[in-house]
Formats: structure tokens, C-alpha cells, sequence
């Protein structure tokens, strides 16, 4: 990719761009994305309620292009050029941090893959409108369960261990200390993820409104 | 009493472009021997365990007590130094490799000046005026030198650099040491005058962006460099000093 | 005459600094060493380097530490250089600070100094217990500046053969080989600045590098270069033994308070720590109340020397005695020592800071070497400059502790400029040298090598010359020299040379043969050798780390003069020349007294 003049810095700024778009845009996206599909669990009206809010904001292509395609695309296409530049050692040299690295980028392409066949199906597959019915329909295929079980893990890893890679590339957290501390509280975002893709999915699939209670 | 004997394998390659051979060797067993005692006892009889002959090893070591950096190599498939490498500790057979990130010279022999290069490129030295008598260098805290201290204990062995994932024929990258080195320059009261210098030549083709993370340097750093510490905080610089020049042309 | 040119052979500390001020004239210097300098062995150097700076209100000078040299010298050392290095040390310091040296502070941000061997002061600045590799490293950074300014041309992987001669027996440049395409090549140049280090390996086991052959020193000696003291043989009280290596615990463990000692009871079988305070013989401090475990090193090796061997209270099982710093806090381990007791605990798999060290002698250091002037560190050969531990000329019959380190860079500084002057001052330079004088240097040393590599029927195994060269110095021409085993000594050499005539080079590559460079030293060790026993057979005295029990005593109506060693045609030749004791008198040198 970026043939970067051999002295320049576009490489430096390029890396810190796709470093920087995993988070914002695309972390903040994925959080914000599995928060409204929450309202899957409290019930069908809210969710289609949020989902119909979501699905007409003005300019809804050129918004989506460009906090979220051209982002994703970059951070994607330029995170498997990055992953081409090195050499994963990890079965020489089985450290935890190093299977980190290895599983960072496997997942980087699971996500890819999963999100572009979930782009495909939910967004630009049928009507570009998306209800709960629908989405229930297509949960009730168990493949499309497992597909998006894989896919909101993969992506979950990946956010968590990359805001533990951010931290530390950033310099924010130096000490081993407050890298410690960030690997924790990137564990705990991508569990915390994980956990709410699962029970998003579960709800579709058994049509089940755990947080229902609240709205009465 | 039949002596104690263990088995020694070694790759073996006499010139860059020549095939790879392994060699076996059965060594007499004494107390506290090292992996440079294995070296000098086959060196004193080369003949291989089948009673081939063949030629002395050839390898790095200078000071044997790990401070030199010279010894580095692969053994048991761990990057470590050879003088502190204890026969007691390893397991058998044991297995001894070059070093796989640099150009191969010959045996266990690789030519690591890129690292030296690397360290020129980086500005990484404190520009005093000259060697006259200029009287007293700058006050230092305590905690700096303290700080600093461990940092400027690096042998330039390159075990960081083999095994990071980032180091490698295709990625220029300077590695951990580097790094590290640009930080402990950056923290001198002196050195800190011309930190710039050193944070942009970080910010070129393989300069500290191409850090990953995988964190195996620190791990394979036999002088406990605290690197991921380095990494960070010179990231950190790196980034702040990218955003102060481009904003406000500082 | 265009720029002068001006070749260093050596990167330690003294080759570098003697770099730095021929590049900082201005002059491009072209550096050799056989392994990159930064891996050069002052590296190994861990307690610290001497200048009286007088930080702690003690009343210190440099007269002081200039008295405290030539009397811990036992008053051979050439006495104005000496003062000169004295007063140049604070100056080196603050120099060495400047160039980032990671020194040990104060609260206040000064300097730290830590107390010494030999010495009632606390003179010596440290940087943990890895000094030499510190200083080592600031200087290594700024020779990388010159070179990334073009002003210094490294030739590392690069050993030194021979000087280039010319019909008036001046030096026109030097003849050396690479170690990776094993080429053999001349390079002119108008002065040479030699900067080899020490010469531990020729006693097999040292506390010195793999590098450390002399074979360079030899090499000059055998083209001409007067040798001085070769006999003055530092052999350092507390070693690590090792089949390798012994690995040294610096003096500066006994100087943070570190303890020898033995248990009362020989044969007491109980670990150290085991063993109660009042079960336990400070022998040091019993027998020198004064300076206690910080005597001179010559002392103190002595002393161990006697518990173990002649009183038999040495350690079960092998010959060692403790050195015990179990009762510092621990903190101020980690912070000063730490470098040290790492080596320890790394080696022999015991922490120090629970159990007491076991340690025992080790050769250690040469005060001599090649003859330089007392003013110019120049050799008796026009264009030879050397600075270092191989030269002779500031530690007399006994180095102090952290006087090194300042000689190499004291050194260092004088030779750059005076080879610089020289040059100048040449009235004809290399460039007008016929090609046909380096040519000649270069076939003989072509040929040398060829006929080791075409020698198809030798026997005999260089390491194993060189183990018996080694056994056999470190038996008769350390700690203690009886004529007897000298003259043995000597027979067994004149046996070992004539063997190294039939010597099999089991490698006849021609890439990276490190066996060939091997056997190469080896030949110019067994020269070097002879001239340590032969000067140490003639000196029929005791002084300093010359210990004769035939000649207990110094004889300065006899043996106040430095040994030359000189080489012709095959034959060694002692020498003699008086000692310039201009500015203190010699006085009996006694470190028994009362505190
Ligand atoms: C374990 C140990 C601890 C010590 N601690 C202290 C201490 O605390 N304080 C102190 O003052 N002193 C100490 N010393 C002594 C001190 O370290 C040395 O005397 C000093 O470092 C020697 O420096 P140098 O520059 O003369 O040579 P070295 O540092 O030995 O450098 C020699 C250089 O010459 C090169 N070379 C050698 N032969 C050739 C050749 N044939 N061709 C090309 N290049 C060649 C080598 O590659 C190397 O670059 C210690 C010594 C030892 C062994
Ligand atoms: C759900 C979508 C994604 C999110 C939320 C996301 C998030 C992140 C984050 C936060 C980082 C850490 C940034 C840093 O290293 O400093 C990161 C890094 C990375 N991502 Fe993604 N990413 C996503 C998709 C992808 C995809 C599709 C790929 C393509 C394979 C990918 C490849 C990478 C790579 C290679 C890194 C670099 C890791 C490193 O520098 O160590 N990511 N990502
Ligand atoms: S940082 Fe550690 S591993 Fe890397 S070169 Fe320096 S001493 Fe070796
Ligand atoms: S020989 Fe110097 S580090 Fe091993």
C-alpha cells in the first residue's frame, strides 16, 4: 500500500490515523451500535422506535460514509497492511501479549468478514430499513446466530485488546503499572461488549425482553 | 565412574550462502559450565558425535559475564546471551541457533550493525560543546538518575529485536532498544535540548509507529529494560511533539 | 603536507577519547577494534572511576590522590604524569557528566562518591556497579556523532597485525586483517595511537575479556616497541572462580561495606549465614586496623592467600573465602551494587544479599606494558603512540582501585593531540610513502597466515597450548614467584612455543576463521608471557603485586628502576631505566597501622 517516500512522515501519520479510527469512529460506533440494539431487550415497539430514529437521520449516506465506511475501510484495509509487515512469532515465543498481537489481527479480519456480510444482509440487502421482524426472521436461521456470535465476539476482542494497544501507543498509560490497569479496563469493555452481543442475539433469537420490566 | 556427558546440537553454516547443517556433539559434564564452555570444548575437539571432524563454532562473546552483549543466539530456541546461559538450567539436548533477525556471518555468527546505525540515525548521544574543561555537567535529580540508570545498562545484544514480530526483513523498524535509548537521551537535562532531533527521526520509516505492542521485547530483555515502558512514553513524546510542530510550528 | 592522518587501534575507553580529541582537531581518524568498540572490555569495568573532587567535606586534594597512587604503587610509577592524572580527574569527571554518564547523585543533584581500595576517601564516582560500561557508552555516543559527521571511520571486525615500518624505522601506517573475509590489507597513516587493553587471556583464566590477548602489544614489541614491568601482575582479591572466566566482585562491594571473612573453626562445615558473628574471622580488619577490607589489592590477595593456604582456614571444598555484604540493607544493594550481585546470583544461583559470597583471587590487571615517554604517551618508536592498560606508565608496582578508568581517559586525552602534533610536524607524510614499504609489511603477513592455513600435518590443539600456557603463568607468576618455578616456567614456555610449530589450525576456511585469528594471538602470547617471567625471574625484590617470599622486602637501592624489555632477532632483553621520583620520596609502604 502507501508507498511513503522512504524519509517521510506519512507513515507515521497514516499508522496514527488507523490506530485513532479504530477508537473513534469505529470503537465508539460499535459501542453506540450494540447500546441501540439493546433496546432489542426492552421491547419490539422501543427497538423499532431507536432503530426508525437511527434509519432517517438527514443525509443518512454521506453521514454513514464518513464516520463509518470510509473509516472502517481505512482502518481495515491499512490493519492488513500493517499485519502484512510483520511476523508473528508466537508459537517460538508464547508469551500472553504476543498471542494478543496474533489474535488482534485475526480478529481485525473476522470483524471485516462479518461485518461486511452483515452490512450486506442488514443495510444494503434488503430495504436498507431495518425491523425487528426482520431482524428476528433472520435469527431464527441458526448459522446467522453463530455468524453473529463469531463476529460480535471477534469484534469485542478486538476493541478491547485495541484500547489496551491505544493506551500503550498513545502514551497514555507508560508504567507497567497503568498498562496493567488498561489491559483490565480493556478486558473489561470487551467482555462487557461480548456479553451484550450475546444476550442482543439471544433476545432475537428467543424473542425475549429481559429488560422489559423497566418500561412500564 | 563413567563420565557425565550431554548432547550439544548446533546449526551450523559456513558462509551466508552455503547450506545449513546440524551437528551433534557429546560434551563431558562439569559443574557450573556455560554455553561458551560447550563452544571452547568442542573447539578443543571437533568431532561431531558420530566422530566426524569438522571445525571449531564460530561466535561472539567478549566480557562472559553478560555485559558486553556479544554472545546473543538462540538457545533452546530462546533469544538469550550464551555466558549466562547455565548447562544445569537447559534442557537436552541443547539446541544452538543464530540469531534469525540479522544477516547471518557464519555459525552462531550475525552482523548486528544495523542496531548501531540505527542508534547514529536516532541522534543518540548528548552534544557537548567539546572536551575542554568547561566545569560542572547539569545538576540531576536522584530520581532521574535513577530512572535513567537502568535504561543506559543496554548491551545492544538484540534479543528484543529478535523477537519482536515488527523486526524483520520486510519492516525497517528500529526495535525496542532504539527506542529506549532515544528516552533515556531525552531525559538528560542536556539531551532534552535536542529531543526534537531524535522524536522526528522517530517519526520516519521504521520509527517507533511501527511498534505493535506484542511486548516481547521486555521479556527477552536479559538486562530488564523496562521497554514497554520506553515505548510508551516516547510514543507519547513522539505524538505530542507531532501535534506542538504541526499546530504551532514548535 | 596535506591533513594528517591518524589511525587508533582500540575502542575502549582509552582508543575512544584519544578518537574523540584527534576528531574534535579536525583531523579524520580512522578506529580499529576487533569487536565493535561498544562491546569493548572496559565495559566489565563495575566499581568506579577516582578523582578527588572533595565532595564530602573530607578535606580530599589531588595531591592526595596523587600521594595515595604512588605510595599504593610501591613508588615505581614515573612520578609527573601521575600528579598530572590526579589533577586532570576532576576535570574528567565533570566531562564524562557532561557527555550523560548516568553518575549516582547526591540529594542535591551532585555527584555520589563511594570509598576505594588503598585510599581513606570517599573518591570515587560510580554509576551502580556498572561504571566502566557507563563511561564506556557516553563515549562510544560521541564517537557515533563524529562518524555520522564523517570525521571518524570505524573499522570494526578489524585485528591488528603489525605496524608499517619504513627503511628509517619510523611507523607509516599498519598492516591488519579482516575477521569476517580474513583479507590482509596495510592502511597508511602519519600516526598510530594503540589503545589494546589488558593481557588476561594469557593467563588463561582472568578476570579479563575474550579479547584481551596482548597480542597487539606483543606485535609492537616484537617490530621494536620497548615492553615496561611486564611483571607487575594485578591479581584481584575477590573473584568468582570459573571455569571461563573469573568474574570479578568489584572492590566497590568491600567499599559499600562489604565483609571478608572466614569461620574461625576450619573446616566449620555450616553454610555462612549459619555461622555467628563471633564464630567468624575478619581477618582484614584484624590485621589491618586501619584500612581494613578496603587494603590495596596486592594486600589483600596476599592475605587471602595466607588464610587459605598457609593458615588452611579457607572455605570446605574449595579454595575461596566470604565476602559477605548480607548486612547492608537491601535497598542500597539494588541502588549501588546491583550490577554485581546480579553477576553473582546469575552465575553461581545464589542471592548475595541472603548468603555470603565465596570468592577467591584472580589475575586481574597488568600495570605493565608497552614503554610510552613521560610526557607524550609516545613509544620509543616515531609514530607509536599507546594509551591504556596497555601501556605502563601511571600504576607503578600496583594499580589502585578506580584508577583505571582515569588513566585510560587521561591517556587517551595526551595522545590524541601529541600523534596530532606529530603529524604535523612530520615533514613528509604517508602519502609519500613508496607503495613497495606497505606492499612488503603486507606479504609477511600474508605469509604468515598462508603457511598456518597450508600447515597440513600439524598436531598439536591451540586451545589446549593455550590452557597449559594459562595454568602454568597463573601457578608460578601471580600472587607469589619463587625463581625456581620461574625458571620452570620458562622451560615449559620455550616447550609450548616449539609445539605451537606444529600447531593444527583445524579451520582452513577462508570466512570468518575465528580459529586462524585464534592461533595468530596465541603465537604472540606465548612472546608476552616470556617477557612477564623473565622480568619478574630478574627482579629479585618484593613490590607491590611482586611478591617474591625469597625477597621479602623492597630493595629501592637495587630494583627502584622500571623494566625494558626490548626484542631482537628472537631474543628477549631486560633493560633498565631509573624511575623519576621528583616529587615524593619513596617511603615504606605499610598498611598495618592503627585506625
Ligand atoms: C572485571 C573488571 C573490572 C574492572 N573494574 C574497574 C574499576 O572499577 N575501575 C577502574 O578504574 N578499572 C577497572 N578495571 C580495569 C579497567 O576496566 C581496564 O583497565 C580498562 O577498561 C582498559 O581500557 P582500555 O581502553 O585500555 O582497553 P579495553 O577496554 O580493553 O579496549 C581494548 C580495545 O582494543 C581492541 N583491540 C585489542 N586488540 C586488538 C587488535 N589486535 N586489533 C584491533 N583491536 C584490538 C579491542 O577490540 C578493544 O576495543 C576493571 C577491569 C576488569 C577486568
Ligand atoms: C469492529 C470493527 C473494528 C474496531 C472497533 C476496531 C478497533 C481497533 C482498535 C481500537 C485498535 C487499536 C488501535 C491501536 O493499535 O492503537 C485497532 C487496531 C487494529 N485493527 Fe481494528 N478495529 C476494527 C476492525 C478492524 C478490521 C476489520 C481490521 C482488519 C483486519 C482491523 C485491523 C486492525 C489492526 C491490524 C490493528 C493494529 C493493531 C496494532 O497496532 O497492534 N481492525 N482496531
Ligand atoms: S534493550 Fe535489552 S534486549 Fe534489547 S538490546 Fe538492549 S539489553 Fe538487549
Ligand atoms: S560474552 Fe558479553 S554478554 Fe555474553
Amino acid at each position: 500500500m502507501p508507498a511513503a517516500a522512504p524519509e517521510s512522515k506519512t507513515g507515521y501519520i497514516l499508522d496514527k490515523l488507523q490506530s485513532l479510527s479504530g477508537v473513534v469512529p469505529i470503537g465508539a460506533y460499535l459501542v453506540d451500535h450494540l447500546w441501540s440494539n439493546s433496546y432489542a431487550l426492552v421491547s419490539i415497539e422501543k427497538y423499532n422506535q431507536v432503530s426508525g430514529e437511527l434509519q432517517t437521520v438527514p443525509w443518512r449516506i454521506g453521514v454513514e460514509a464518513a464516520v463509518l465506511w470510509i473509516p472502517l475501510l481505512f482502518h481495515s484495509l491499512y490493519g492488513m497492511y500493517i499485519w502484512s509487515r510483520g511476523k508473528s512469532n508466537a508459537l517460538s515465543h508464547p508469551w500472553m501479549s504476543n498471542w494478543m498481537y496474533v489474535l488482534q489481527r485475526w480478529t481485525g479480519l473476522l470483524a471485516f468478514v462479518f461485518i461486511g456480510w452483515h452490512l450486506y444482509t442488514e443495510r444494503f440487502g434488503g430495504h436498507g430499513v431495518t425491523r425487528y421482524a426482520g431482524v428476528a426472521q433472520d435469527m431464527t436461521n441458526p448459522w446467522y446466530v453463530i455468524a453473529y456470535l463469531v463476529g460480535v465476539t471477534a469484534c469485542s476482542f478486538h476493541l478491547g485488546n485495541g484500547l489496551w494497544n491505544f493506551a500503550c501507543k498513545w502514551g497514555i498509560a507508560i508504567t507497567p503499572k497503568a498498562q496493567h490497569a488498561a489491559a483490565w479496563f480493556g478486558a473489561a469493555v470487551g467482555v462487557g461488549c461480548t456479553l451484550a452481543g450475546i444476550v442482543v442475539v439471544l433476545g432475537f433469537h428467543y424473542a425475549w425482553f429481559p429488560l422489559g420490566g423497566y418500561v412500564q | 565412574m563413567a563420565d557425565k556427558t550431554f548432547i550439544v546440537r548446533i546449526k551450523r553454516q559456513q558462509r551466508p550462502d552455503e547450506s545449513v547443517r546440524w551437528e551433534e556433539y557429546e560434551l563431558r559434564y562439569r559443574p557450573h559450565m556455560n554455553v561458551i564452555i560447550c563452544l571452547r570444548d568442542i573447539a578443543e575437539k571437533p568431532f561431531t558425535r558420530s566422530g566426524v571432524e569438522s571445525t571449531p563454532v564460530s561466535y561472539d562473546a567478549n566480557c562472559l559475564e553478560e555485559v558486553c552483549g556479544a554472545c546473543a543466539m538462540l538457545i533452546n530456541g530462546t533469544a538469550r546471551q550464551a555466558c549466562t546461559a547455565l548447562v544445569d538450567d537447559l534442557e537436552k539436548p541443547i539446541r544452538l541457533e543464530p540469531l534469525t533477525k540479522f544477516p547471518l556471518v557464519r555459525d552462531l555468527v550475525v552482523d548486528r550493525s544495523k542496531m548501531f546505525e540505527d542508534l547514529k540515525r536516532t541522534h543518540c548521544w548528548i552534544p557537548i560543546d567539546g572536551t575542554y574543561d568547561i566545569g560542572e555537567g547539569p545538576r540531576m535529580a536522584p530520581s532521574v538518575q535513577e530512572k535513567g540508570y537502568p535504561l543506559s545498562r543496554c548491551i545492544t545484544c538484540g534479543n528484543c529485536l529478535e523477537v519482536c514480530p515488527k523486526v524483520n526483513q520486510r519492516d525497517p523498524f528500529v526495535g525496542a532498544a532504539i527506542v529506549s535509548q532515544v528516552r533515556l537521551f531525552n531525559m538528560h537535562p542536556t539531551g532534552a535540548m535536542h529531543s526534537a532531533e531524535r522524536l522526528e527521526a522517530l517519526m520516519l520509516p521504521g520509527g517507533i509507529a511501527d511498534c505493535d505492542n506484542a511486548q516481547n521485547c521486555v521479556k527477552a530483555c536479559p538486562k530488564g529494560i523496562p521497554l514497554t515502558e520506553s515505548l510508551a512514553a516516547v510514543n507519547g513524546q513522539v505524538l505530542v511533539h507531532a501535534v506542538k510542530s504541526w499546530l504551532r510550528g514548535e | 603536507m596535506t591533513q594528517p592522518k591518524i589511525i587508533v587501534v582500540g575502542g575502549g575507553l582509552a582508543g575512544l577519547m584519544a578518537t574523540i580529541r584527534v576528531a574534535e582537531s579536525g583531523i579524520p581518524v580512522d578506529l580499529f577494534s576487533i569487536v565493535p568498540v561498544k562491546r569493548s572490555h572496559s565495559v566489565c569495568a563495575q566499581g568506579g572511576i577516582n578523582a578527588a573532587k572533595n565532595l564530602k567535606g573530607e578535606g580530599d586534594s589531588t595531591w592526595k590522590h596523587f600521594d595515595d597512587t604512588i605510595y599504593g604503587g610501591d613508588f615505581l610509577a614515573n612520578q609527573p604524569l601521575v600528579k598530572g592524572m590526579c589533577e586532570a580527574a576532576p576535570a574528567i569527571i565533570d566531562l564524562l557528566d557532561r557527555m550523560g554518564v548516568m553518575f549516582n547523585r547526591t540529594p542535591e543533584g551532585l555527584l555520589d562518591f563511594r570509598r576505594f581500595g588503598g585510599t581513606l576517601y570517599n573518591r570515587t564516582a560510580f554509576a551502580g556497579a556498572t561504571t566502566g560500561q557507563q563511561l564506556l557508552y557516553a563515549l562510544d555516543e560521541q564517537v557515533r556523532r563524529f562518524e555520522s559527521e564523517d570525521k571518524v571511520k570505524k573499522f570494526e571486525g578489524w585485528t591488528f597485525l603489525s605496524v608499517v615500518l619504513d627503511d628509517g624505522g619510523v611507523c607509516r601506517g599498519i598492516c591488519g586483517m579482516d575477521l569476517r573475509t580474513m583479507e590482509i590489507r596495510t592502511f597508511p597513516c602519519d600516526a598510530a595511537i594503540f589503545c589494546t587493553g589488558g593481557i588476561g587471556v594469557v593467563f588463561g583464566r582472568s578476570t579479563n575479556s575474550v579479547v584481551c590477548t596482548g597480542s597487539a602489544q606483543s606485535a609492537l614489541f616484537q617490530q621494536g616497541v620497548y615492553y615496561a614491568n611486564g611483571e607487575f601482575i594485578q591479581v584481584h582479591p575477590t573473584a568468582i572462580p570459573g571455569e571461563d572466566k573469573c568474574r570479578l566482585m568489584s572492590e566497590s562491594a568491600r567499599g559499600e561495606g562489604g565483609r571478608v571473612w572466614v569461620p574461625k573453626q576450619a573446616g566449620d562445615k555450616r553454610a555462612g549465614k549459619d555461622i555467628p558473628e563471633n564464630e567468624r574471622f575478619y581477618f582484614l580488619e584484624d590485621w589491618y586496623p586501619k584500612y581494613g577490607n578496603l587494603v590495596p589489592r596486592d594486600v589483600a590477595t596476599r592475605a587471602i592467600h595466607k588464610i587459605v593456604f598457609e593458615m588452611k582456614m579457607g572455605l570446605v571444598g574449595e579454595p575461596a573465602v566470604y565476602l559477605d555484604v548480607t548486612h547492608i540493607p537491601r535497598e542500597t544493594l539494588d541502588r549501588k551494587l546491583e550490577g554485581i550481585l546480579e553477576i553473582y546470583e546469575k552465575f553461581v544461583g545464589v542471592d548475595p544479599r541472603e548468603e555470603p559470597m565465596k570468592v577467591f583471587p584472580a589475575m586481574h590487571y597488568t600495570m605493565g606494558g608497552l614503554w610510552v615517554d613521560n610526557q607524550n604517551q609516545a613509544t620509543n618508536v616515531p609514530g607509536i603512540y599507546a594509551a591504556g592498560e596497555c601501556e605502563y606508565q601511571y600504576h607503578g608496582a600496583n594499580r589502585l582501585g578506580a584508577n583505571s578508568l582515569v588513566s585510560c581517559i587521561y591517556g587517551g586525552m595526551l595522545a590524541g593531540p601529541a600523534a596530532v602534533r606529530y603529524a604535523r610536524g612530520l615533514e613528509s607524510g604517508c602519502e609519500n610513502v613508496p607503495g613497495a614499504i606497505f606492499e612488503r609489511e603486507r606479504v609477511r603477513q600474508q605469509d604468515i597466515t598462508d603457511a598456518l592455513l597450508n600447515q597440513h600435518k600439524g598436531t598439536e590443539n591451540p586451545i589446549t597450548i593455550w590452557r597449559e600456557m594459562g595454568d602454568i603463568m597463573t601457578e608460578n607468576v601471580t600472587v607469589i614467584r619463587y625463581n625456581a618455578n620461574l625458571q620452570k616456567t620458562l622451560v615449559k614456555l620455550d616447550e609450548l612455543s616449539e609445539r605451537f610449530t606444529r600447531i593444527n589450525l583445524q579451520d582452513r576456511t577462508q570466512w570468518a576463521n575465528q580459529t586462524l585469528n585464534f592461533v595468530r594471538e596465541l603465537g604472540n602470547m606465548l612472546i608476552l608471557a616470556r617477557v612477564i617471567t623473565m622480568g619478574a625471574l630478574a627482579r629479585n625484590e618484593t613490590r607491590g603485586a611482586h611478591y617474591k617470599p625469597d625477597f621479602p622486602e623492597r630493595d629501592d637501592a637495587n630494583w627502584l628502576k622500571t623494566t625494558k624489555a626490548s626484542y631482537n632477532d628472537g631474543n628477549i632483553q631486560l633493560e633498565y631505566e631509573p624511575v623519576d621520583t621528583s616529587l615524593l620520596q619513596p617511603r615504606e609502604r605499610k598498611y598495618t597501622a592503627k585506625a
